[in-house]
C-alpha cells in the first residue's frame, strides 16, 4: 500500500515495473490486447522481483525505513489492477506513476505514447527534489527500452557529473516535449545535494529481460549492473549490506519456486555474477559464512557446495573483481548506439537476443 | 525431474580450433539460450573466454566457466604437448567428465590430444583395444527411419594400423553408435575392400570379414568398395585410420572442387551462368547434403564417456550440432551401449581382444 515517509529514510529504490517487476508479455498483438483484460491476479512476477522488493523494504528500527518509489510506463487506467497487485506481493510504496497515455492520445501526442526519456527523467528528478540530499538510492530497470541510459544520466545529474546541458542534449535526441525539457529544468534547480553524499545512486540494476549481452552496457560504466535475474541483484545487495543473509535464503526460495532453477543453476548464476566482476570475494566468504550458520537445509548445503566449486572453477580470473571508476558519459553518443542496435534488432526481424550471435542451427 | 529429464551437461574445450575460441564461446551461449536440455561448460583460458562470452547473448543457468591458462594448438604435437600441459583444456573436460561434473566432451582441438586425453582420464571401454573416430560422409541413399542422407565411416584417423579384431571392434561400434545416434534399428555394415568377394583385400580385412560373418548381433553384409561409400549401399564402413583418413579428405576435396568449378563456370560465360542459375534449386540440394557443418562432428567411439570432435574449421553452428550430438550420445547412453554390444564379440568374451 501506498505509505506516507516518516521523517528517515534508510534508502530510496526506484523500480520500473514491465519487465523488471513483472513479467509483462507485450511482443505481440495479442499479448498487448490482453493486458487491459488481466486482473491483479492474472499478472505474473519477474522471478524473485516481489521477495526482493519485500526484502528490501523490511524495516529496521536503528536504519528506518525503504523509500519506493514505482515508475511505470503503463497507462493510467490500469492503476487499480495493478496497485492490487502490489498490495497483493506485500509491497509498500510511497510513489507510484503511471503514464497519461490517454491525454497523451487526446492531445495527439503520438511520440509521447512511445518516448520514455521525457516521461520518466522529469519525474524521478521531481521526486528526488523532496528528499534530503545525503539519502543514496538503487534503481531497477530492464533492457528493453531505455532505462539505462535514463537511469545513468538521473545519476550522473545528482552527482554533478552531468549537468542541463546533457539534459537538453538527451531529450532533443528522442524527441521529448518541451514541456518535460522545462520540468527537468526547474527540479535540476531544487534538488538537495550533499557533500556528505557525492554519489546519491549507488548502483543501477538492469534485468536483461530480453537477452541482451552484459557487454552492451560496458559503456555506461561499473555503477550499472546488468543482471539475469534477482538471485544476481540479491548477491550483490548483500555484498553492499542492503540484504540480511535471511532475506538472501528467502529471495533464493521464491526464486527457486518461481524458476525451475536447482542448485547446479544457482550456482551457475553465482559464479556469472562473480566472473563479471559485481560481487567481491569478501562477501562471498561472508555470504557463505552466513548461509552456514542460517540454515541447516540440505538444498541450501547443496547451493553452497556447489557454488564454492564453481567459484574455484574461476581459479585466478575469480579475483579479478575490482571494477574502474564511473567516468563522464557521452549521452549523445550513448543514444545513438542504443537507436542503431535497436534499429539493427527491428531490421533484421529478430528480438535482442536472437541478433546479439549465435548460430542459427 | 526424472533423470531422462535431466539437463546434459557439455564439457566444451574452447581452446585450440582454428577458428580461435570465439565460435567456441558463441556456439555455448547460443545454445544456453536456446536448449534448456543442455548445460554447457565452457573449458578454456578464463582470460579469453569471459570478454567473448560478455558480448554474447547468453543464460547463465545453463552455462558456466572452467579456468585453465594450458591448452594444445593445432601445431603441436599432441603427446608431449600434453605431457607438458597437465591442465590442458582437453585433459581438464575429459577429467570432467571421469569426475562426474560433466557427461560428454565436445572438441574442435587436435584430434591426437583429443584421442589420448580421453585415452588418460576416461579410459576404454572394456574390450576396446582401439579408439575409432567415426566421421559421417553425404550419400545419394538415405539410411534409417529418419532417412539421413548419410552414412558412418570409421576409423578416419585414430589408428592408422589395425589388426581384424579392431576392425570387427570398430564395426561394432559404428553399429551400436547408428543404432543410437541415428535411430536405425539393424545398421547394414561392410568393410571397406578392393572388392565384394571375402578374399579380398589385406589380411586383416579378410580375418575381419570371417569373424564378422560369425557374429549374429551385427547386420554384416560383407565388403564394399570406394564407389559405394557416396552412393550409400551401406549404413556403416568400417576401414583403417590411414585409409578412412584418405578418403574422407578425398570427399571433403571434392565438394570443394565442385563448388569451385561451378563458381569458376559461373564467371565465365553467361551461358554456364544461365545454365547453374536454372540448376541453383539443385545445386543447393547438393550444398545442404555437403554441408559437413550440420552433421555435428565426428565421435571418437571407444570410451566409457561420449566425446566428440568437431573439425578444426568449425564455427559454430557446427559446434553447436556437435554439442546436441554429445548431448543424444550421452542421454541416450551411447558408451554403454557400445560396451554392451562388445561385450558379445567372442575374443572379447575371452579376454583376448
Amino acid at each position: 500500500m501506498a505509505a506516507s515517509g516518516p521523517g528517515k529514510w534508510r534508502h530510496a529504490y526506484r523500480w520500473d515495473l514491465d519487465k523488471t517487476y513483472l513479467d509483462t508479455r507485450f511482443e505481440s498483438l495479442s499479448e498487448l490486447v490482453r493486458i487491459p483484460f488481466q486482473h491483479a491476479e492474472d499478472k505474473v512476477n519477474v522471478p524473485g522481483s516481489a521477495a526482493l522488493l519485500r526484502e528490501l523494504c523490511r524495516d529496521t528500527q536503528e536504519q528506518g525505513s525503504a523509500f519506493v518509489s514505482i515508475v511505470s510506463g503503463s497507462p493510467r487506467q490500469l492503476r487499480e489492477v495493478l496497485e492490487e497487485k502490489l498490495r497483493l506481493d506485500g509491497i509498500v510504496w510511497q510513489e507510484f506513476h503511471l503514464k497519461p497515455q490517454l491525454e497523451n492520445l487526446r492531445k495527439g501526442r503520438l511520440r509521447a505514447v512511445k518516448e520514455q526519456v521525457g516521461y520518466k527523467l522529469p519525474l524521478m528528478l521531481r521526486s528526488r527534489c523532496a528528499l534530503p540530499g545525503e539519502l543514496r538510492e538503487t534503481l531497477f530497470g530492464d533492457d528493453a527500452e531505455v532505462d539505462a541510459l535514463i537511469y545513468s544520466l538521473y545519476a550522473d545529474l545528482l552527482c554533478g557529473r552531468s549537468d542541463g546541458e546533457d539534459v537538453e542534449v538527451l531529450l532533443e535526441g528522442v524527441g521529448a516535449t518541451a514541456q518535460a525539457r522545462k520540468h527537468c529544468a526547474q527540479s535540476l534547480a531544487s534538488i538537495v545535494r550533499s557533500g556528505d553524499n557525492p554519489e546519491p545512486v549507488e548502483t543501477i540494476f538492469i534485468h536483461l529481460d530480453s537477452g541482451s549481452p552484459p557487454a552492451r552496457f560496458a559503456a555506461l560504466g561499473p555503477r550499472l549492473i546488468p543482471v539475469f535475474n534477482y538471485y544476481q541483484a540479491a548477491l550483490v545487495l548483500f555484498a553492499r549490506g542492503h540484504l540480511s543473509a535471511k532475506s538472501v535464503l528467502r529471495i533464493t526460495a521464491a526464486f527457486l519456486a518461481a524458476d525451475r532453477c536447482g542448485p547446479w543453476e544457482l550456482a551457475n548464476l553465482f559464479q556469472d555474477i562473480v566472473r563479471r566482476g559485481h560481487l567481491p570475494y569478501e562477501a562471498m566468504e561472508r555470504l557463505a559464512m552466513a548461509v552456514q550458520d542460517e540454515s541447516r537445509r540440505n538444498d541450501a548445503a547443496e547451493v553452497l557446495w556447489s557454488s564454492a566449486q564453481r567459484m574455484a572453477d574461476l581459479g585466478g580470473i575469480a579475483a579479478r573483481s575490482e571494477v574502474g571508476e564511473q567516468q563522464r558519459l557521452d549521452y549523445p553518443a550513448l543514444l545513438a548506439q542504443f537507436k542503431s542496435a535497436r534499429r539493427a534488432a527491428r531490421r533484421s526481424g529478430k528480438t535482442s537476443s536472437e541478433s546479439s550471435g549465435g548460430p542459427q542451427a | 525431474m526424472s533423470a531422462a529429464d535431466e539437463p546434459v551437461r557439455v564439457a566444451l574445450d574452447c581452446m585450440g580450433s582454428d577458428e580461435g575460441p570465439a565460435e567456441v564461446v558463441a556456439a555455448g551461449a547460443y545454445l544456453s539460450a536456446s536448449r534448456e536440455d543442455i548445460h554447457t561448460v565452457l573449458v578454456g583460458d578464463g582470460e579469453q573466454l569471459a570478454p567473448l562470452l560478455d558480448a554474447c547473448t547468453y543464460d547463465p543457468r545453463r552455462l558456466s566457466l572452467r579456468h585453465t591458462a594450458q591448452w594444445v594448438s593445432q601445431d603441436q604435437r599432441s603427446r608431449e604437448a600434453l605431457d607438458a600441459n597437465p591442465d590442458a583444456s582437453i585433459l581438464v573436460a575429459c577429467r570432467m567428465v571421469a569426475e562426474g561434473q560433466a557427461d560428454a566432451v565436445v572438441t574442435a582441438g587436435p584430434t591426437g590430444a583429443a584421442i589420448l586425453a580421453a585415452e588418460r582420464s576416461l579410459g576404454r571401454v572394456p574390450g576396446v583395444r582401439r579408439a575409432a573416430l567415426a566421421a559421417v560422409t553425404p550419400t545419394e541413399l538415405r539410411h534409417g527411419p529418419r532417412q539421413d542422407p548419410f552414412a558412418l565411416l570409421l576409423d578416419v584417423g585414430s589408428t592408422l594400423q589395425v589388426c581384424a579384431e579392431d576392425l570387427v571392434t570398430f564395426a561394432v561400434m559404428g553399429s551400436a553408435y547408428a543404432r543410437v545416434i541415428s535411430d536405425n534399428p539393424r545398421p547394414r555394415v561392410a568393410l571397406l575392400s578392393n572388392g565384394s568377394e571375402p578374399h579380398k583385400g589385406p589380411p586383416e580385412v579378410v580375418e575381419a570379414h570371417r569373424l564378422l560373418l560369425a557374429m549374429d548381433n551385427i547386420e554384416f553384409v560383407g565388403n564394399v568398395e570406394g564407389l559405394d561409400i557416396p552412393k550409400g549401399t551401406v549404413d556403416v564402413v568400417v576401414t583403417d585410420g590411414f585409409v578412412g583418413n584418405v578418403v574422407l579428405k578425398m570427399i571433403e576435396g571434392l565438394g570443394e572442387v565442385i563448388s569451385d568449378l561451378a563458381a569458376d563456370a559461373h564467371a565465365r560465360k553467361f551461358l554456364w551462368r544461365l545454365g547453374l542459375n536454372m540448376l541453383s534449386s539443385g545445386m543447393k540440394e547438393i550444398q545442404t547434403l555437403l554441408d559437413w557443418e550440420s552433421y555435428g562432428g565426428a565421435p571418437i567411439l571407444g570410451f566409457t564417456h561420449p566425446v566428440i570432435k568437431a573439425h578444426s574449421r568449425s564455427r559454430r553452428r557446427a559446434i553447436g550440432n556437435a554439442c546436441k550430438v554429445a548431448a543424444k550420445a550421452a542421454r541416450s547412453d551411447m558408451a554403454g551401449t557400445v560396451e554392451r554390444a562388445i561385450r558379445r564379440i567372442p575374443s572379447a568374451r575371452s579376454g583376448t581382444g
